[in-house]
Formats: structure tokens, sequence, C-alpha cells
């Protein structure tokens, strides 16, 4: 070999050593890496049984049990536009670099999925390839739903092909370059993607493997509640961390005690997940409202104890820009307490008063009790800017209880000011929210 | 799905069956026909379907029937026999506070709530309190003023 060869196959040998290296660090541990315990293929464990569905279900059809997994993985939700037929697709996510539509995932043969065979599905669903081969937009959280196994995946496939046909195409997306090049997302499954079904980890119970398979495969909480990394996918070693999505605020469910889980008692993730509120912890909102509504809300109630047993066991992961605890109650005269804010106060005491009292305590209901939650206590006050905007309405047992949007009947300017009064009259820290703040968080939701 | 319910509506035992989500207004107007309580704006943004649910003001539209089970409710019809409410109600005549006066109802049950926490109302105490009731005449003025006269005792 002639002294230029070797020079360039060095060259050659440190950039193939240097970029797996870099591929490596950016792609971290995957998401159940943190476990450690050893693993086997699903068709080995024979401890229990994480995949399918509860034992109640175990004898029904194939299309109700893919019902079931339907609503475990929440396909409805984005594959909805709010006020359009199930499923027909067309929610606009909203990037900073464009909008991307979800698809028409009825039987309809030209609009829909009605020409997928069962490994067209299979590759949608585990690897985000399309059925005439193009790639799809990890907005589709198939990274996640490549760990559920083959027989889930076509369970749900029988129970959207049972559904009515609808004709509908959704809009275009609006992406810019270099984001609108479709096949570069090759590249990015090949890093991100682990194209590989789930596999128990024998060192752990079966409630746990079923709590890993539900959490991860299914109800992908990590696309919210992880943040991501440079290459825009989880990032693992944050895990369950928490994270801004769809300008809402995923707040951290890791197990640190004092901003994650760690002092939830279990009836309350129990209470949380399958009614969307939790004494003390507030009501669940936003996105996190809709999964408990046509997701968690569904779930037997086997399979919330699992999932709980199992985010008991992530590590924990501490938000730094959250206080070590929540404000305790505010004095239940308006003259006491926080005072500044003039507008601010002004528009509580039209608009949220009579509902959240002065105290932050309901006089209405425990669910729009203000006390004790993230929402108020987070100094960015994300949340209550977009419930602000948008409202919220929670389904319960015993019937259900509103608030309204006020986006359409308040400026930006008021909207900072009364997020900014709650903030510091029920929270630790008051946030400084401004109207362009506001105006930004409108931008971001998904509609 | 309607349900047996039971509530305590102005001191009385009050037996129905209604859906467990029905707001409270919907129940006290076309169930139990109390029709004092008026219906507004429906999203609690007017005020004028205000009741008193253990002493508290709240909003009855959007209070489902199944949250004030076993909660003492007290409406427009009975609050006069309350002592605040008396002096509201006497007040309210003597400064003719009332113009259309679809809004009262849900103004005197506030003010009522109102005198009975705190018996000498400033300005500022009486923003905080009445901000939700909203009245398109805009009696505010009088409304203040009333206030003041039934915390005074005078009138």
């Amino acid at each position: 070999m002639s002294g230029k060869m070797r020079i360039l196959t060095g060259v050659i040998v440190i950039g193939v050593v240097a970029a797996g290296l870099g591929v490596w660090i950016i792609r971290g541990p995957g998401p159940l890496d943190f476990a450690g315990g050893p693993k086997v293929a699903l068709a080995d464990y024979r401890a229990g049984k994480p995949t399918g569905v509860p034992a109640k279900l175990e004898k029904a059809s194939l299309v109700e049990r893919g019902e079931y997994l339907a609503k475990a993985a929440d396909c409805m939700v984005c594959h909805t536009k709010p006020g359009e037929k199930d499923y027909s697709g067309g929610l606009g996510f909203k990037l900073p670099f464009g909008t991307l539509y979800s698809t028409n995932i009825t039987p309809d043969k030209d609009t829909g999925i009605g020409n997928y065979s069962d490994q067209d599905f299979l590759n949608a669903v585990q690897r985000g390839k399309r059925h005439d081969g193009a790639r799809l937009y990890p907005a589709m959280p198939y990274t996640s739903y490549t760990y559920m196994s083959d027989d889930d995946v076509l369970a749900v496939k029988a129970y959207l092909f049972s559904l009515p046909a609808v004709r509908a195409k959704p809009p275009e997306n609006t992406l810019s370059f270099p984001f609108n090049q479709r096949w570069a997302m090759i590249f990015w499954s090949a890093v991100f993607n682990p194209d590989t079904r789930y596999m128990p980890d024998t060192s752990k119970s079966p409630e746990w493997n079923r709590g890993a398979y539900l959490v991860e495969a299914l109800a992908h909480c990590g696309e919210c509640h992880t943040p991501r990394n440079l290459g825009f996918a989880l990032d693992n070693r944050k895990k369950f961390g928490g994270a801004i999505t769809a300008g809402w605020r995923a707040f951290n469910i890791s197990s640190d005690k004092a901003t994650g889980l760690g002092n939830w008692r279990d009836e309350d993730l129990t209470s949380y997940l399958s009614l969307g509120h939790a004494p003390g912890h507030g009501s669940a909102s936003g996105p996190m409202g809709e999964a408990v509504d046509h997701s968690f809300s569904q779930f037997a109630p086997e399979d919330i104890s699992s999932i709980v047993a199992y985010l008991r066991s992530v590590p924990p992961v501490p938000s730094p820009d959250l206080p070590a605890t929540t404000a305790p109650v505010a004095p239940a005269s308006h003259k006491d307490g926080v005072t500044a804010d003039a507008r601010g106060k002004m528009l509580f005491a039209g608009a949220c008063a009579s509902c959240h009292g002065w105290s932050g305590e309901s006089p209405v209901s425990p669910m729009a009790t203000l006390t004790g939650t993230w929402a108020v206590n987070d100094p960015a006050a994300t949340n209550v800017a977009q419930i602000v905007l948008s409202g919220t309405k929670r389904h319960t047992p015993d019937g259900a209880l509103s608030m309204p949007a006020f986006g359409n009947a308040y400026s930006d300017d008021e909207i900072a000011a009364v997020a900014n009064y709650v903030t510091a009259r029920f929270g630790t820290k008051g946030s400084k929210l401004t109207a362009k703040d506001v105006a930004e968080l409108r931008e971001q939701t998904a509609e | 799905m309607h349900m047996a319910t039971t509530l305590t509506v102005n001191g009385e035992t009050k037996s129905f069956d209604a859906p467990p989500d029905m707001p409270l207004l919907w129940v006290l107007r076309d169930i139990l026909g109390m029709t004092g309580t008026k219906f507004g704006c429906g999203i609690a943004q007017c005020g004028a379907c205000t009741v008193h649910v253990d002493g508290k003001a709240v909003r009855s539209c959007v209070l489902s029937v199944s949250a004030v089970a076993n909660r003492a409710i007290t409406t427009i019809e009975h609050i006069g026999s309350t002592p605040a409410g008396a002096k509201v109600q006497k007040a309210w005549l003597e400064a003719e506070v009332v113009q259309c006066g679809y809004c009262q109802s849900g103004q005197i049950m506030s003010a009522a709530a109102l005198l009975a926490s705190t018996p000498n109302p400033d300005d500022s105490d009486i923003d905080a309190a009445m901000a939700g009731n909203i009245c398109r005449c805009g009696t505010y003025v009088r409304i203040r003023e009333a206030i003041k006269h039934a915390a005074n005792g005078q009138s």
C-alpha cells in the first residue's frame, strides 16, 4: 500500500469511527435501557403476557381487541380533526418549519388506507414506511409503535378496517426546505428507529413488563414527556423529564420526588390517568386531557395499575426550573397575598374568581382547584396561558365540568396579565409573560 | 341516563330524576320550577345564574347536579330569609337599583354572600366580589351604593 493510500484509508477509518461515535452519542440510550435486566424475545417469555388485551377481552373478536389497542395507542386524537369524522385525518401540527397534517386512516381506498396489506400496515406503524414506499415523518410515533407486537398492530388494522370508509384528503404539508425532503427520513429512521419488538425484562415482574409495553409501545408517553435531542428524537438520558409539545408543557413524569411523580400516591396516579384528576394535583387539560378522554379512561383497571408500577421504576430526572414544592393555599381575601398586577387582578375577579376562588381552592369542584397544580407553579405559565386560551372539559363518572375558552374574548395582553397574576398568587413564582409570548403560544397549538 | 337525585334547596329536601351531568341551573328552573335564578351566558361569565352552595356564591350554569348533592343550596327565592340577604333586598328596593332586572337575582346573591363573609366591604372588596356579575343596564353605581347601605344598616 502506498503512503497516499495509507493516509486515505486512515482518513476514511477515522471518518467512519467519528460518524459512528456521533450517531452513538446523539442517539443515546433506548427507552427501556434504564431497566438493565436480561431481555428475552416475547415468544420466549413465560412469566406473563405483556402484549395484547386485558383478560376480560381475551376471548373477544379481533376487531374488539383491535379497538382496545387502538385506544391504548391513542390513534384517534392525532388522526381526527375536531368536528370531522373519526380517523379521517387533517389535524395540523404546527412545527417551527411548517405545518404537518395527519393522514386519513379510515379504509377509504383513495384517500385512506383501504389498499394497505397487512405488511403495508406493519411497515407504516413499526417502520414509518408508507404504502407507496415514501417515508413518514416522526410526528407519527413509529419509534414507539415499533415495539408493538405484529399481532397487536394487525388487530388495530382489523379495527380500523371495520370502520366506515371516509373520503377525506388532508391538506398538503407546508414544510420548508430541507424538512420537505421526505427521503431524508430514511437516514433519520436508520439512526433513531430501533425497529425492534418489545422484549420483556426477566428481572422485572410481569406487571412491570405489561406496564412497560403499554407505556412505551402503545401510549407513547415519551413522545410528549421526554425532551428531544439535536435530531428531534427522544433524549432518553432525560427520560420523562418533561418537555414542551404542541405549545403545552408536558410535565416531568419521572420518579423525581420534588418535580416528578415521586411524591404522588398510587391512587393519585390511578385517578389522574383514569379520571383526568387527582386531588391536590389538578386536572388533565390540553393534550393530556385528550389522552385521558380517548385513551387512559378506557384502560382496564389492571392495565392502569401496570402503568403505575412501571412509571414508579423510571429513574428520577429533576426539572431545575420548577420549585421544590408547590405553593400552599393562597389567602381567602383578595386583599391578602399577591397584590401587584392590578390589571391581572381585575381580569381574575371578573372572569375567574367565581369558579377558582381567591384562595385557589375552588368553591365549585376539586377539579377546578388551582392550589398544588404544576400549571400555576410553573414560572413560565405555559399551561395557564394555554388553558385560558382554549378552555377545557373533563368528563367524570359524576358528569362533566368545563372551563370556557377565553382565546377569542381577551387580547394577548390581557391573557398575559391574568396568567402572571395567577402564577404569582397561586404558585411559587409569578410569570413574566408578554403579549408576544401569548401570541406565540396561540401559534403552536395543533388544529 | 337519569338518576334519582336528592338535593337540599333552601332548607328543603328535593328528590327528582336527572342526568348526573345536568347543570344545577337546569334542575332549579326546569325540574324544580324555581325560575328566579336566570340563565345568561351558560359559561360562568355573566353571573345571572348565581346561587349559594354552602354559603358561597357559585355559578349554577356550570355546576353539575352530581357535584352538589349533600351541600346546602340557597337560591334567590329564599335569600330574603337570611340576615345578609334581607338587608341586601331592603337596600336594593330603597336605592331603586333595578332597571330591567334580568341580572338582579345574581347581583343580589353575590352581594349577600359578600356581606355574609365581609360585613363592612370597601370598594375593593365590592369590586373583587361583584366583578363577575354583569349588568347591561349599567346599574353598577346603584349596586355599589346599595351594598354600602346594607352594610351600614342605613337605607
